[in-house]
């Protein structure tokens, strides 16, 4: 007994040495940030010290309330930490008196520290355990949003900030994410942990696709186009005139050899039936160049990383005209994923277990008529490993060596 | 000073989830007049950016960079939110990659924000040809999964690159960062250009007292289901069998086990050795269509170990990778483009890495995203 209390207190005397450390640099620290609230910051400094992480999940309820609030205690007991997920509005644009009610709530309720950019979508904050129940309702009263995307429901939707702020949307993403979360057909699984899995859905406005949605969203609409990009030639030679653009850049840069610039009548020719849509041409020599008329939001799903048979890109279903007829399709795809796939399973799972086969057979009932995409199929990436201790030294040695390299001498380990 | 409310009467109204107040409310006017009527856009050095509408307004925004994992107190917001009060039009905006836009009409207001911003500590940078984020899970702060720190591993990564992210060092392309604390990858996609995740780098071991509150209380119950610990393995190296005396037992077959972590995630009684635990680095993802396409990265690190608080041996790593890109890319290569053009058996003999069966990358070619719909387009 009396060697384990010393060995932990110098566990958390080396950790905050730590953290200490980790204040110096020159990049804001967290640890800062974090010394300023009530955050158990001992409990994390153990953690760090001890290479194990000091949480394990506790059970805490709000009545009524099923999902978006996570509780955990300390694997000592000694301490607890309740978060809350809270509904961001589209685009995450917040304003500045939106904020002020995020910050009396935070104040109020909470131990004053939040993650201002969650992961999901969603802004994340700490509370006390205490007035739980009444911060809730505080969520719902004060700042006009409400808890949610934990669990096996809808994750916090996702849209970049589209024509709110971006030349490139090709449709309005920030809308289309109101719309499907607002939908009854969506609306009522917001609180219910009904499916084997979590499900996201990210709108993306241009094929540059700034939320992720090419590899986060079991949803992913993309705004894209179809045809050659449309090109404004008087534009065009006069940027190439003012020496804004090298025209032959562009033509190199195309990943499809598409495009052929003609020397002579000062011509840039796109072949439509090559371009891949890549944007690289529009985001160079834009606005002489811009996407075609014929506007498109392309629907593809089952990317996800986390999941039963390791990360996954999406793969294409259909080129859709508005994002209305996205509804049918998802709605008829997630009761057949309620109940086709098994437990802890995504839609991307679904797909390798079934084929996709699963998803051309909604799609033929739900959207007829609608181009359709060929799904590729897929390497199998496993994040893991399982290594030998011979693997271990090998990788060892290596990391030495780079280490020697960057920061001199020694291998720089405590 | 706030008007004071009234609890709901009924807990049970809960159920019916109220949907934040609309995105519309939350924008400013000239936002909101020039909705989809943008036509240009201008740089003003690294991390101010002026968009130009149509109708001939302005609007300059600023991206700030926040501390690892987005954690801001609201102290720190309070001070935000004066400074989007004083020079900007009263709204802000949290990236994909954890970070925080100041939205204002004037270069003179936006060189103000980026005055006040850096006095608080905060740097100003994050587009073009530069680092744009580092983004991190929780792990240790709150996450029961998590292996390794993502927050510690990228505040000490962001110290190490600031040049890069503030554009004093130039980079061939964007750099985007990903930081997760374990095979999860909560920590943003593993379709990154850089990803570094946290693994076991063994097969986990049940908690022989503790394990038993994941499996059912006897072998009876086990004829009529499949316990989830079980279920989820995705190589069947978890075996869960009754015992003569009725309880039942579980075994982990290492040698089939991948360390996934899949079985960390519906039950937490597994326990691991904290010396063994590191972190890999998977290299040249990502999900826009330009270039290449959308792709899934290549492991060319399996494990690292690592070493709190300065990790030294993850942030030589990542300075080497970038280095032999910024050294030898084109301009405008992103480096899942670059590894492409030069082949990854040859970007693996840079970085001088020992090849095992854990980083043998097969060359494939990829076809995702919008360009899938390509025979019809």
């Amino acid at each position: 007994m009396g060697t384990e209390t010393v060995q932990k207190a110098s566990d958390l005397e080396r950790g905050m040495k730590m953290l200490e450390y980790l204040e110096r640099g020159p990049w804001p620290s967290y640890v800062t940030e974090l010394k300023r609230t009530k955050y158990p910051i001992e409990a994390y400094a153990e953690g760090l010290a001890r290479k194990y992480t000091p949480w394990l999940s506790g059970s805490f309820r709000v009545r009524y309330v099923f999902s978006g609030i996570l509780a955990r205690r300390s694997r000592d007991g000694k301490f607890v930490e309740i978060h809350f997920r809270t509904y961001a509005p589209a685009g995450r644009f917040y304003s500045t008196s939106y904020l002020r009610k995020v910050v009396e709530v935070a104040k109020r309720y909470g131990i004053g520290l939040m993650e201002f950019g969650g992961n999901t979508g969603a802004l994340v904050l700490n509370m006390i355990a205490e007035k739980a129940d009444e911060a809730v309702d505080a969520i719902r009263t004060i700042m006009g949003s409400d808890v949610g995307g934990s669990g096996d429901t809808f994750r916090e939707f996702y849209a970049c900030p589209g024509p709110a702020l971006c030349e490139f949307a090709l449709y309005d993403t920030l809308h289309a994410m109101d719309y499907i979360r607002s939908h009854p057909a969506f609306y009522r699984y917001l609180n219910t942990q009904m499916f084997p899995y979590k499900i996201k859905f990210k709108f993306s406005g241009c094929p540059m696709d700034c939320a992720t949605a090419n590899s986060r969203a079991d949803f992913a609409l993309i705004g894209t186009w179809v045809g050659a990009p449309e090109v404004d030639q008087g534009l065009f030679r006069k940027m190439v005139e003012e020496g804004k653009i090298n025209p032959k850049e562009i033509v190199d840069s195309c990943p499809s050899k598409a495009i052929s610039w003609n020397e002579e009548k000062k011509e840039l020719n796109i072949d439509g039936s090559k371009c891949l849509k890549a944007m690289n041409c529009i985001k160079k020599a834009f606005p002489a160049i811009r996407p075609g008329r014929n506007r498109k939001i392309a629907l593809l799903v089952g990317a996800h990383i986390q999941g039963h048979f390791g990360p996954k890109l999406a793969r294409a279903v259909a080129l859709l005209d508005s994002v209305e007829e996205i509804v049918p399709f998802a709605t008829e795809l997630i009761n057949k994923y309620m109940e086709l796939a098994p437990r802890r399973h995504r839609i991307g799972d679904m797909i390798i277990r079934r084929g996709f086969k699963v998803i051309s057979e909604v799609a033929d009932k739900t959207l007829p008529n609608k181009t359709r995409g060929t799904p590729s199929s897929h390497l199998r990436i496993s994040i893991g490993t399982n290594l030998t201790d011979d693997e271990r030294e090998m990788y060892e040695n290596w990391a030495k060596q780079v280490t020697s390299e960057y920061f001199g001498g020694g291998s720089g380990s405590r | 000073m706030f008007m004071s409310f009234t609890i709901t009467p009924e807990p049970r109204d809960r159920m019916n989830k109220r949907l934040p107040v609309p995105f519309s409310a939350q924008l400013p006017e000239v936002i909101r007049s020039n909705y989809g009527k943008w036509v240009a856009r201008k740089f003003h050095g690294n991390g101010i950016i002026e968009h130009i509408s149509e109708t001939g307004d302005r609007v300059f925004t600023v991206k700030v960079g926040l501390p690892s994992n987005s954690r801001v107190s609201v102290d720190t917001l309070e001070k935000f939110i004066e400074i989007a009060d004083k020079y900007g039009l009263g709204v802000v905006r949290a990236t994909r990659g954890m970070n925080l836009e100041f939205i204002t009409d004037s270069l003179d207001k936006a060189l103000k924000i980026k005055e006040e911003v850096e006095k608080l500590g905060f740097p100003v940078g994050g587009w073009g040809t530069s680092l744009w984020h580092i983004t991190s899970c929780t792990a240790y702060l709150t996450c029961t999964t998590a292996v390794v720190d993502a927050p510690s591993i990228t505040q000490v990564l962001y110290n190490n690159l600031k040049p890069y992210f503030t554009g004093e060092e130039k980079l061939p392309a964007k750099l985007m960062v990903f930081v997760a604390g374990c095979t999860n990858s909560c920590g943003g996609t593993l379709a990154g250009d850089i990803v570094i995740v946290g693994h076991y780098g063994q097969a986990p071991r049940p908690d022989p007292e503790r394990i038993k509150f994941c499996l059912p209380s006897s072998s009876e119950a086990l004829k009529k289901a499949t316990p989830d610990v079980a279920a989820v393995c995705p190589v069947g190296a978890i075996r869960v069998f009754g015992k003569p005396d009725g309880s039942v037992g579980i075994e982990v077959d290492e040698r089939k086990c991948i360390a996934c972590g899949r079985c960390k995630n519906v039950c937490d009684y597994f326990d691991w050795d904290p010396t063994k635990i590191g972190v890999a680095i998977f290299v040249g993802g990502k999900t826009s269509n330009t270039g290449t396409g959308p792709r899934l990265p290549y492991k060319v690190v399996p494990w690292l170990p690592v070493n709190p608080p300065e990790y030294r041996e993850v942030v030589a790593a990542v300075k080497k990778i970038i280095d032999v890109w910024k050294r030898e890319a084109q301009p405008g290569e992103r480096l899942g483009d670059f590894i492409d053009r030069i082949g990854i058996d040859e970007f693996m003999n840079k970085l001088g890495i020992p090849r095992t069966r854990h980083n043998r990358c097969e060359e494939t070619s990829w076809n995702f995203g919008v360009r899938q719909f390509i025979t019809y387009m």
